[in-house]
């Protein structure tokens, strides 16, 4: 897929506005949802049109990825926390220090301005205006992002899997229900 | 493409996770709100990748994925286990520490 050699195509623009629509979409939808369910959905949505945006960027192996990890697998674990704590918010707004958290979006929201006004203004530096080819015919697919995994990343790959084994156990530790007979269990 | 839009996007993505993560009182919807960034995060990496031509911002990525799956099973089970105890996870409710 050679997308930015040339000026992109109607087809092309028109997948990234909805891709790109449906992800601040739904994520907004998340954030400002009431029920948990209803959020978890919208999140299901916006991950799965963020791996669209991942597709169209070449990034082929990590789309697949992002939906069989986020939109399935981290999925499940919500909707199991979901299940367990089934309550919807009063007001899902905190009025008690409204005024600090206020302060604290404005502050965040003046910064996301001025990076984006920056990224605006570096919009035709080479990296950013993204005017080459693709580097190599097989970028972003499964066996050329696989073969880096295998050779020069081997060490992290292998820590990285030590971390989801003890995110498992401690996982399993700390929602284990506390017998009285455990000398008080978990936290 | 060009690739100042996608980081546009994330950049607007990562906002709304940030409101989210400042804004909310229910735990569940703050974590959810740190998936969030965290997608905006890989969408920036993977756009620079694509820029360079390296294919290393998608193995970083990749443990990006990992490390979020770690965090959502770590970070789910503290929730329960603080509702188990507490009965709620308001989290302007969970002061113990203060005082």
């Amino acid at each position: 897929m050679n997308l930015m050699l040339h000026e992109p195509s109607l087809l092309e623009r028109s997948a990234f506005i909805v891709l790109a629509a449906g992800v601040l979409g739904f994520a907004l939808v998340t954030v400002t949802r009431k029920s948990a369910i209803g959020a978890l959905m919208a999140l299901v949505g916006s991950f799965c049109a963020l791996a669209g945006l991942y597709a169209t960027l070449s990034a082929h192996f990590l789309a697949v990825l992002q939906i069989l990890v986020y939109a399935g697998a981290i999925m499940v674990l919500f909707i199991f926390a979901v299940m367990i704590m089934n309550r919807d918010e009063d007001n899902p707004i905190a009025l008690r220090g409204l005024f600090l958290r206020a302060t604290g979006v404005i502050a965040t929201g003046y910064v996301f301005y001025r990076a984006a006004w920056i990224v605006v203004r570096e919009r035709q530096s080479d990296v950013l205006s993204t005017a080459s080819t693709l580097p190599i015919p097989d970028y972003g697919t499964v066996a050329s992002v696989g073969r880096i995994l295998f050779t020069d990343f081997l060490f992290p790959f292998e820590a990285i899997s030590l971390l989801l084994l003890a995110a498992v156990v401690g996982g399993v530790l700390l929602s284990r229900p506390s017998r009285p007979s455990d000398g008080g269990g978990a936290l | 493409m060009p690739g100042y839009l996608y980081i546009l996007v994330s950049l607007a993505l990562f906002f709304i996770g940030t409101t989210g993560v400042l804004l909310r009182r229910n735990a569940l919807f703050v974590l959810m709100s740190l998936e969030l960034q965290l997608g905006a995060g890989s969408l920036a990496l993977l756009t620079f990748a694509r820029g360079l031509g390296d294919q290393k911002g998608h193995v970083v990525a990749f443990f990006l994925m990992a490390l979020a799956a770690a965090e959502a099973a770590v970070g789910l089970a503290v929730v329960v286990s603080v509702f188990r105890t507490r009965k709620t996870i308001d989290l302007d409710g969970i002061n113990e520490l203060r005082n």
